[in-house]
């Protein structure tokens, strides 16, 4: 049996897999890697990976191997060494006992993920093994990950045919959204500025929801009182008491009463979590047809 | 009841269906809501992957390679015109609670009764599950009758346990896990209704009933 014992983690390292969906009427949100897409390419450079991996973010991973086990990692732009060594972003490794491993912010990204060729001995919950941040369960204790910890790691998998990790082409230009369950209660002025005027990630993210800095006072003036709560989906764009935009991401609060603008398509959702603060955001209206056939 | 209100469909986003009942909380909306997400779980819709009933509104999560949102709309349609009703399996749960909240004798004085005369007249019937889901097990009920009707407290709780039994705007809701709540804290209760551990994780649905004993 093999393991890994973390060295270093910022406050949000998690250990994330396909997520919990379908228990919102129990009050739990899917949680999930916030880009999806990221986390599956480092398990197609491996060919077979278990379904645990883990997430980090611009603060970092360090941790020490205690035993061989292959990895690799995928996810934004970070700096990779091991044992000292630069490696290329995304990679693709096969550690021995004692490698140390050691991954810092590079140019672009939130949120890296680390994936290794076999499952990591967490306990199940709910029928998976994602932290939710916001039940505080799942993963490892329900917690984010800490120097000290040691993660066992079970049998290796069947070998599968993995890929030579190449860089992904990541797309730009507006998120595209579809119209919110309450666009209807704002003004056809904040309406078409909405789609018009520029927004910025704000430094306040985190794997519930992404505040958005509104430089142009969009909502300064949307005063909607008291909605009816109803379930909250992933990419819903909610405007708060104070005009605040918020973007609701994957350990989403699994209801809410705040009126929502707009809806960020799936497709964008992965693309949109690794937006680092500062990085200006506009977003395009697209029909549900449309967006139910895009792919991320 | 259900077959008076017609409900307006919409998207959330590119792969949910909201079909809510009306805008604002009523009794007829909540069990028309109710009612709906039932009928849409008998039935068994093709590419449906989720149901979850709110205060006036059902969301139908789906997928989208299996069926697209104007055909799950039509399928929908169809649901809310059918005749007849889903037989009630609606469970009855009884809750001993501790009337000990440190709001209790605010929210008696306003609704202007002695602690023990709100105490039996918050006890005198029971009240339904509106909704859950706002955390994990949590849950409202309701309504009370109109003089008992108050509104949520000025300032936000950082956080209450666990079994917290909360009061505002006419509902009493109980928190299986520590939230952070605007509302009045009337007391406590050891009835809990989220375990990870169990299939499924929380047993008391929205429609249930629930009859409330003053330890």
């Amino acid at each position: 049996m093999s393991a890994i014992r973390i060295t270093r983690a910022g406050p949000l390292a998690t250990l994330q897999d396909a997520g919990r969906p379908g228990l919102l009427r129990h009050g739990i949100s899917a949680s999930g890697p916030m880009d999806r897409t990221a986390f599956e390419r480092a398990g197609v450079w491996l060919g077979a990976a278990g379904a645990t991996g883990i997430e980090f973010t611009t603060a970092g991973l360090g941790f020490v191997a205690e035993g061989s086990v292959s990895i690799a990692v995928d996810g934004g732009s970070f700096e990779l060494s091991i044992d000292g060594e630069a490696k290329s972003w995304p990679s693709r490794a096969l550690l021995s006992a004692g490698s140390i491993v050691d991954i810092r912010p590079g140019p672009a990204g939130n949120y890296g993920y680390l994936r290794f060729d076999r499952e990591i001995d967490v306990p199940l919950v709910m029928g998976s093994r994602a932290t939710s941040s916001i039940a505080g369960i799942g993963g490892l204790d329900g917690r984010a990950l800490r120097a000290g910890d040691v993660l066992p790691l079970g049998a290796t998998l069947p070998r599968g045919r993995g890929q030579h990790p190449t860089p992904a082409t990541v797309a730009d230009g507006p998120i595209r959204v579809i119209r919110g369950i309450h666009a209807d209660r704002f003004s056809n002025a904040i309406r078409q500025r909405f789609v018009t005027d520029a927004f910025a990630v704000s430094p306040q993210l985190d794997r519930m929801g992404v505040r958005l800095a509104d430089p142009g006072q969009v909502f300064a003036e949307a005063k909607i009182l008291s909605l009816v709560s109803d379930a909250v989906v992933p990419g819903d764009i909610q405007i708060l008491g104070d005009g605040t935009p918020i973007v609701l991401m994957r350990d989403h609060q699994p209801t809410g009463g705040y009126p929502r603008i707009a809806t960020v398509v799936t497709a964008d959702l992965d693309r949109f979590s690794q937006l680092r603060p500062g990085t200006q955001v506009r977003f395009a209206p697209v029909t549900v047809a449309h967006a139910e056939g895009l792919k991320p | 009841m259900t077959d008076t209100l017609t409900p307006t469909l919409l998207p959330l986003g590119d792969r949910g269906l909201l079909i809510r009942f009306a805008e604002s909380l009523s009794d007829d909306a909540n069990r028309a809501a109710i009612g709906f997400a039932a009928r849409v779980e008998a039935a068994g819709v093709r590419g449906v992957v989720e149901i979850v009933p709110n205060l006036v509104s059902v969301l139908l999560r789906y997928e989208p390679g299996a069926i697209g949102f104007d055909a799950l709309a039509g399928e929908v349609r169809l649901l809310v015109s059918a005749p007849g009703q889903p037989a009630a399996g609606d469970a009855e749960h009884r809750v001993t609670v501790h009337f000990d909240g440190e709001d209790l004798s605010e929210v008696a004085g306003l609704v202007r009764l002695l602690v023990a005369d709100f105490i039996a007249a918050h006890n005198a019937a029971p009240l339904r599950v509106l909704a859950t889901g706002f955390a994990p097990g949590f849950i409202y009920c309701g309504m009370h009758p109109e003089a008992l009707v108050v509104p949520r407290r000025g300032v936000v709780r950082r956080q209450v346990p666990a079994g917290t039994v909360l009061f505002a705007a006419g509902q009493t809701a109980i928190t299986s896990t520590a939230i952070p709540t605007g509302w009045h804290v009337i007391g406590h209760t050891e009835f809990r209704n989220f375990d990870p551990a169990a299939e499924p994780p929380t047993t008391v649905r929205a429609g249930d009933s629930v009859a409330f004993v003053a330890s």
